[in-house]
């Protein structure tokens, strides 16, 4: 049921969002042209120090007439702003989210061929290939975001660690974890809306809390591949047979592949989203919480 | 900390396109255009010159709805370093024939 609720209102609270972040531009179309739209964003990625680099790309977009000369050259300054150091702290996060996905890769892909998967599995793994390339570059835009970094690591841990707890720690626990109604609403509803708040609280922002929450997701949902990738490699095609049952081994693994890959991108859809309301919320809660009546003067005026 | 590697050949021309004219006050895109380099791969060279002191910036006012402009020229020292590259390059050139005959 929770599943079905956040794949129903995802679509809607997109449009939502993007109404009102600029209701104009439903009715008049955008009002920058894409390379000055994408160049900006790629800019505001830019650490302090580098600020004045990324003014000096916008600066330069604006004196170029021709679209594609335009894009040309904001493509080029947006791949040079999204890796010109310093990266600070966010560089290690990073190579722990690279060397996560690589762990998972080559043991998915030792798994499909080390058991003879077919055809289709190798294009599984294609998929999981572009679905981890993905992440990992929304992630590095992510962590260059000032203070997303750690609470968005953090929150990636906590939902995985709070997956586990519920659905325990073994191998066989993974591969046969079916959540009972309640855990199903702390996992897609309580964790990452508690996510999302901390992020808003730890922030002051909103917004903050939002890309806390979309890091959080996927980080958990690297996290949470390889956990299960190692659990399939652990089990292989042993452990308890699956309820539908006339599987081989091989039908047995690649099933269990298959599993994860929909976990993947379902679990970091949810978290992504429900974290987004979680932000929201928060942010709309301390926005209406009264400010506390403080005294104009410490000291009375005394009266000469 | 400072690194000593020798610049790329791009870092070259770039510093030999500004090395042209020392005094003039360049462009970005200017030098994409006369470097033949990708935006990407100018912006960080430029960034890297300016960290080591080679490179001076400016900003030219905007004029109408056109928004500011970054400048660039070489610093006294990014002259220097022009200089003593050409240099080199100019005594390894004259060394390579020697070398190259002896291999014959």
């Amino acid at each position: 049921m929770p599943f079905f609720i956040v794949f129903l209102v995802t679509p809607i609270a997109v449009a939502v969002a993007l109404y009102r972040r600029n209701p104009r531009r439903f009715l008049d179309g955008p009002s920058e042209d894409a390379p000055l739209r994408l160049l900006g964003w790629a800019v505001s990625l830019l650490s302090p120090q580098r600020a004045e680099w990324g003014q000096a790309m916008l600066g330069e977009l604006g004196h170029l007439d021709g679209r594609l000369r335009r894009m040309r050259f904001a493509l080029g300054c947006a791949g040079a702003a999204l890796v010109l150091p310093p990266w600070g702290r966010a560089a290690a996060g990073l190579w722990a989210m690279i060397g996560l996905t690589a762990a998972s890769f080559t043991l998915f892909a030792g798994l499909t061929a080390g058991y003879r998967l077919g055809v289709g599995d190798w294009i599984a793994l294609a998929v999981v290939g572009i679905i981890c390339v993905g992440y990992l570059l929304g992630a590095s835009v992510l962590l260059r975001r000032p203070g997303v970094a750690l609470p968005g690591l953090l929150g990636g841990v906590f939902a995985t660690v709070a997956g586990l707890g519920m659905s325990g720690f073994t191998a066989v626990d993974q591969v046969t974890f079916i959540p009972d109604p309640w855990q199903q609403w702390v996992r897609v509803i309580a964790v990452p809306a508690a996510i999302g708040a901390a992020g808003t609280l730890w922030g002051r922002d909103p917004a903050a809390g939002r890309h806390v929450a979309r890091l959080a997701a996927l980080s958990a949902g690297l996290l949470q591949l390889l956990y299960a990738t190692v659990a399939v490699a652990i089990l292989g095609g042993g452990g308890p047979p699956d309820q539908d049952g006339g599987f081989t081994v091989r039908g047995t693994v690649s099933d269990r592949l298959g599993n994860n890959i929909v976990d993947l991108v379902v679990s970091t859809l949810i978290i992504a989203m429900v974290g987004w309301a979680g932000a929201a919320l928060a942010g709309y809660l301390v926005r209406r919480k009264p400010a506390p009546a403080v005294p104009l003067a410490t000291r009375p005026v005394r009266e000469a | 900390m400072q690194r000593n590697r020798p610049p790329s050949p791009q870092t070259v021309n770039v510093l030999q396109a500004l090395a042209a004219d020392p005094a003039r006050w360049r462009y970005g895109y200017d030098l994409v255009s006369e470097v033949n380099l990708k935006s990407g791969s100018l912006y960080p060279i430029l960034v890297r010159l300016a960290d080591r002191g080679l490179l001076e910036t400016s900003w030219e006012p905007g004029v109408g709805s056109r928004p500011p402009r970054h400048l660039y020229r070489l610093t006294g020292a990014g002259r220097e370093f022009v200089a003593a590259l050409s240099a080199a390059r100019r005594d390894r050139g004259a060394a390579r024939p020697h070398r190259r005959l002896s291999e014959v």
